[in-house]
Formats: C-alpha cells, structure tokens, sequence
C-alpha cells in the first residue's frame, strides 16, 4: 500500500512569497537579539567581595589590544539619583603592568538613535585603579565609554550600564505580534484557498 | 572569582583505560552477534513502572497535564529571564534552562528515550497556538499544511541550529544570561509556531529542532523503545492509523509507520499511534541499549554529519572549560587583533574543534576504504561508520554534564522558591567554596560514573563499528581483524581526548 498523503498543491509564487515572509520575520527577531548584544564586551558577571564590606558589583572582563581590561560598576544593579561608581583596570597582556595615562569616561544612551556622548570626566590612575563617580536621574540603558591612548594607538572600550529595572515589554510585544501575524495570515490564506477549491468545485459541476 | 571543578582522579583514568584495552581485544576475538531481538521486554510487565505506562496509555490526560506542568515552568523561565534578576545563580532561566534542564535532559534520554519531545513546551505551545485543541485532531483549516520542500527534509537545518546554539551558549554567553535566555525561548516558540502553522506535521521537529534531533539521535542508544506488541497484527493491518490518523487522533507528525519501524530517531513519543492504534498494539518496551545504533539505524549522509558534529559539540563543550583554553584564545586574539567578547577568536577556534574529528574520521574512512576487500563509496562508508561516534558523544555528553548537574545544582530549591531572585545577592565567595565542596552526590560516585560512562560508550562504539563494517562486507569475504582498525583508531583517539578533558579540573560555570 502506497503511504502517500494527499497532495497540496500549491503555486510557486506563494511559496515564495510565504517563504520570504517567514524569513524577514526570523531575521527581524534575530536582529533584535543582536541589538541587545551588540555593545557588550566581555561577559558581565555579578559578585559579592570576599569581605562583606564590598557591595555587590557587576563586572566585565574584556581583552583589547595589548590590555586586560576589567571594570566594575557598583553598586551591580544601580537605581536613579543613587551614586554610583565605575572602577578601571587596565593592565598589559605580555608584562601585567597596570596602563597609568589618562582615561577619559564617557556616556551616552544605548540605542541606535542616539550617538551623542557626554563626558563623565577624566581619571588619573589611583592604587592601580581610574575611579569614575556617576549619578543618573533617569532609568534606562547607558553605555559607558572608556577611552585612553597607549603606544600612539587609541583604545575605546564600551560597557552596558542598566540604571533601574529593564523593560521587557518589548521582546514579549514582538513575540505576540509576530505570532498574530503568522496565525491571522495562516487563516486568511486558508480561507482564500477553499474559497478558490469552492469556486473551482462550483466551475467543474457547472460544466459537468 | 573562577572557580574549577577537580578533574578525574588518575586511578579511574587507568582504571576505564583498562577495561578499553580489554574491550578492545574482545572485539578481535568475539565475532559480531545478532542484538535485534534479544532481551526485549514490554514496559507494562514490570512492576509500578507498567502501571504508569498503562496509565498513560489509557487516556491522554496524564500528558496533558505534564504539557501543562512543562509549559508552566517554560513560562516562568521566561518571566524570570525578562523580569527576573541579572545574576545567573539566582534566576531560574539560567539554573533551571542550563544547569537542571539542558544538563539533565541527555541523561534521561538513556533511560527514557524520547520522551521529553512529549512535553516540550516550544512544540506544545505551538500546537495549542496553531490548532487550538489540547490533544483531539484539529481542523486541517489550522494550518497551511504544506510539504516540506525536498531540499529541506534532512537534518542539516538541525545541525546549524545546533552549531548557532552552542556559539550562543559558550561564545556568547547565553548560559550566564537570563535576558538572553529569555529572548532565546521567545525565539524557539516563533520559530516552532511558523513551522507548524506552514508545514504539515511537526516539521520543525523533524528537521530544525536541535534538542529534538539531539534526542532523536542519543535516542538509538536508549534502553526503551516505542514498538509493535506484535509483529503479525501490524503486518496484517490494512488501515495503518498510527500512520494516517483517525477522526480524534492526529496522524503520526514525522510520518512513522509502527509495523515497520526499526529507529526511532523521528519519534516524538506523542502518543498518537499509542491512542490510535484500533487493536492496542502499540507499546514501550525495554531493550537492549544501541541496538538502533549498532544494527537498525539506517545511514544518510546529513544524519552522519549531525552526529559528528554532535561528537565535535559536545567536545568543545569540554575544552572551553579549560583555562588552557582561555589562555589559548586570548593569545589567538592578539594575533589577529580581536578585542571585546573575543566572538571572533572563539569561532575560528569552535570552527576547529567542530571539523577536527570530522577530518580524522574522513582520513581513516579512506584507510579503511583501502583496507576493506571490497570497493566502497566513500560517501556510503562515511555514513555507515558514523554511528559509532553516536556513543562516544552520548557518554562524554552526560559524563561532562554530571560535572554541572551535581556540582552546580545545589541551591536550586532557592531558586524554585524565588524564581526571579527578587532581592537576592550574587554569591558569596563563601557560599560558592560550600557549593563546590557540597555536590549532590560524593565524588568517588561521581568519578565512577564518570570513568563507567567513558568504558560504556567506547565499548559501544567497538560494537557498532564491528557489526557495521562486517554487514559493509559481501557475505564470503574473508574476515580480517585489521578491517576495523581505523575504526578502532578513531574511537581510541575520541575517547583518550574526552577522558584527558575529564581529568583537567574545570571552570565552574556558575
């Protein structure tokens, strides 16, 4: 017994057409996956000192050029109008020397609208570390630009910096109205299509 | 602070060493055996165990209220990923998506085959989107029902997958990311629900899914097996409705025909040719583990290339829990100018480890083209000797997850209790020190397991490869010991690599 299914048939240009629609939905969410991601340097990492003296921190590990470079924002998870502190460390991958120039910290909105930067200050190195002090007034994704200069090369190193709650609205709006999309064009193309098998029937039973 | 996890002590390494030696001279002693038929028992024989397979069996209940347990939890992953706390120990997305679920998981595929693609969350949510029933047949109105184009149906859509799955973990750093996590989740239902909505059956499944196609391949080493109570009533069966359905019962989704079913690599153990079956005829039973592997499984091009790239995935799982291997791909980033993440370095270095043991395998592939007596195609033979890299991934697999399992677990019932870690604190070095002196179960168990599970899968893929290269001969060729030696050089090699990175102590993942 041949175990064939029924055969649907189905033109060319629709599958197409359906297929490109899929396909500009995967990357759309794809692309908003990366969006997220695409500052980040190194993983964060959230820690309790050894001493309980130390706030909780989150801190990122990252390797650029000749450096190692960590950086630490405390508290981990910083609200509004609270102050907060970023501390740098930067020291040579071949030798372990901390960087002592000048490092210059700067800010600006974590989105793709935004390219403006403000200037947060200039650090000397103190102890082997660049402290920077900050205070936001509003919730929101930061980036936290590190800049410095070493062997005539420039170094510019971005660190996500979240003040208050995160918004996760968004990638559960998206999800849902994708979801709408593909069922409601699912039914509308099923209803179009024994719509036409009707008609066609109709046609075949005129003639008949 | 990184903290290691001890590496097997050298007494279980000499000792699993041992034993391979030995399995090694069986094999050129021992002829290949008949395995198909031997020791199968019906599950519903054995006591409490047969009970709750009945229990299943009887109605569709008991699933559905696992679906809803899983997709509960799924849920919950989700909210705690988007709302919950950034730190990766305290949010249940990461302990429970990573360290319980994705750590477990492989390990209950030996003792339960299939089953977790019954509850999966992505496939079940999908379903109740798409066709709107809980479990009756739906409307064929419910989804476009469309063929999967010929190009697509092969596994290779499920080997990207899974090779973008394990960049996103270890390159990216999903499993220390709750948002991530979250985001992930979001994007397998997507991509569960189109499939579905567009394509006939559970395609998705089928083809995409690389946790269903990782099951369906560790699969054919499991020791349970969804089969024909008798042979004879299939045969005679002219309606066939585990294949086409009935009124209330969805047709099988990955078009498995149970009278002459022999691998159940596809099988998503949804329980419909169970319900449909008019003379209750199908059933779980017991059987001897690998048979698939060693005897049944039959070999496709795209499905050797899934498993030896399970093989190099589940290896590079192990190597990039090395500091040798930060050291490595730190050096490797100076040298061509890699910063940040090291995204770049890291590919290079998992593109390596990926295609390592697929070249290895496709030298010694032309070696024993040589050595055999007869011409064989080279394609034919690649695909034939491939399921011996099935076990050595499937131990390796579970040996390496034991380490996070038992080790990295401890604290989930905190977790479980504050799924979103509202107003936790990451851990203390203190606490961390109690988690790594406190696994869930002693060492030396561990260890044993450990070194068992290593002897277990090289003996398992000596079977494999002896009763496979054998059937590759015509039936009066002479047989020749030296016929299997690639094949037993590659599975020496494998094993010697995954045993070494058992004895490195390992980076503690969270």
């Amino acid at each position: 017994m041949a175990l064939q299914q029924e055969d649907v048939v189905i033109s060319g240009d629709y599958f197409l057409k359906l297929l490109k629609i899929i396909l500009v939905m995967v990357l759309f969410l794809l692309g908003i996956a990366a969006a997220q991601a695409h500052h980040v340097l190194g993983r964060p990492a959230y820690s309790l000192g050894a001493d309980s003296n130390t706030p909780p921190s989150m801190q990122v590990e990252t390797q650029i050029g000749d450096f190692y470079v960590t950086y630490m924002a405390f508290p981990a998870f910083p609200k509004p109008n609270e102050q907060g502190r970023v501390n740098l460390y930067a020291s040579r991958i071949d030798n372990g020397l901390p960087f002592d120039g000048k490092v210059t910290f700067k800010v600006r909105d974590d989105n793709w609208f935004s390219n403006e930067a403000e200037t947060l200050g200039v650090q000397d190195i103190d102890d082997s570390v660049y402290r920077q002090g900050f205070i936001f007034q509003e919730e929101g994704d930061y980036i936290i630009t590190a800049e410095f200069s070493s062997g005539g090369e420039p170094y510019q190193i971005d660190f996500p910096l979240r003040i208050g709650e995160p918004v996760a609205v968004g990638p559960i709006g998206i999800t849902v109205a994708v979801l709408f999309f593909v069922l409601i064009t699912v039914n509308v193309l099923q209803r179009k299509r024994r719509f036409s098998l009707k008609a066609k029937r109709a046609r075949e039973e005129e003639y008949s | 602070m990184t903290m290691t996890h001890p590496g097997l002590p050298d007494a279980w390494l000499w000792f699993a060493m041992a034993l391979m030696s030995s399995s090694v001279m069986w094999v050129f002693i021992k002829t290949a055996v008949d395995v198909s038929q031997k020791h199968s028992i019906q599950l519903e024989r054995i006591p409490v165990i047969g009970l709750l397979v009945k229990l299943f069996a009887a109605s569709p209940w008991p699933l559905i209220i696992f679906k809803f347990i899983s997709v509960a939890l799924f849920l919950t992953v989700i909210a705690a990923g988007l709302w919950g706390t950034p730190i990766p120990e305290r949010n249940l997305a990461t302990t429970l998506t990573w360290t319980v679920w994705w750590a477990g998981l492989i390990i209950t595929v030996f003792f339960l085959g299939s089953a977790w693609c019954a509850v999966c969350p992505w496939d079940t949510i999908a379903s109740w989107l798409v066709k709107r029933r809980l479990w009756r047949r739906a409307d064929e109105s419910s989804s476009l029902g469309l063929k999967v184009p010929k190009a697509w149906r092969n596994v290779w859509p499920a080997l990207a997958m899974f090779v973008g799955l394990t960049w996103l973990e270890l390159g990216v750093g999903v499993t220390t990311n709750p948002y991530a996590t979250a985001l992930l989740s979001l994007l397998m239902i997507v991509m569960a629900t189109i499939y579905m909505a567009v394509f006939e059956g559970k395609a998705f499944c089928k083809y995409v899914c690389p946790v269903g196609r990782t099951v369906g391949f560790y699969g054919q080493l499991a020791m349970v097996e969804l089969r024909p109570r008798q042979q004879q009533t299939c045969d005679n069966c002219e309606t066939r409705e585990c294949y086409h359905g009935t009124e209330e019962i969805e047709a099988c989704p990955t078009h498995l025909v149970m009278g002459t079913l022999t691998q159940s690599t596809y099988c998503t153990s949804c329980s419909a040719c169970t319900m449909s079956c008019p003379y209750d005829n199908v059933g779980w039973r017991v059987r001897s583990p690998a048979v698939e592997a060693i005897q049944h499984a039959r070999p496709h091009w795209d499905e050797a290339w899934f498993m030896l790239g399970l093989l190099g995935l589940t290896t590079f799982h192990g190597i990039t829990m090395l500091e040798v291997w930060e050291k490595y791909l730190s050096r490797f980033a100076q040298l061509i100018d890699d910063s940040g993440q090291l995204i770049m370095s890291f590919s290079v270095g998992m593109l390596l480890v990926f295609f390592a043991p697929i070249l290895l395998y496709s030298v010694l592939i032309r070696l024993a083209q040589s050595l055999l007596p007869v011409a064989i195609d080279f394609k034919q033979l690649f695909a034939k000797l491939a399921f011996v890299s099935l076990p050595l991934a499937f131990v390796y697999h579970i040996a390496h997850n034991l380490n996070h399992l038992i080790r990295e677990s401890r604290g989930f019932t905190d977790v479980l209790l504050n799924p979103l870690g509202r107003d936790t604190l990451p851990l203390s070095s203190g606490e961390l020190h109690m988690r790594h002196m406190n696994p869930l179960l002693s060492e030396q168990l561990l260890y044993g397991l450990q070194a068992g599970l290593m002897v277990f899968g090289f003996w398992l893929a000596l079977q494999i490869l002896q009763h496979r290269t054998k059937e590759a001969l015509i039936e009066k060729t002479t047989w020749r010991g030296y016929y299997l030696l690639p094949g037993i050089i590659f599975i020496t090699s494998v094993t010697a690599f995954n045993l070494w990175l058992l004895v490195q102590p390992m980076i503690m993942r969270m």
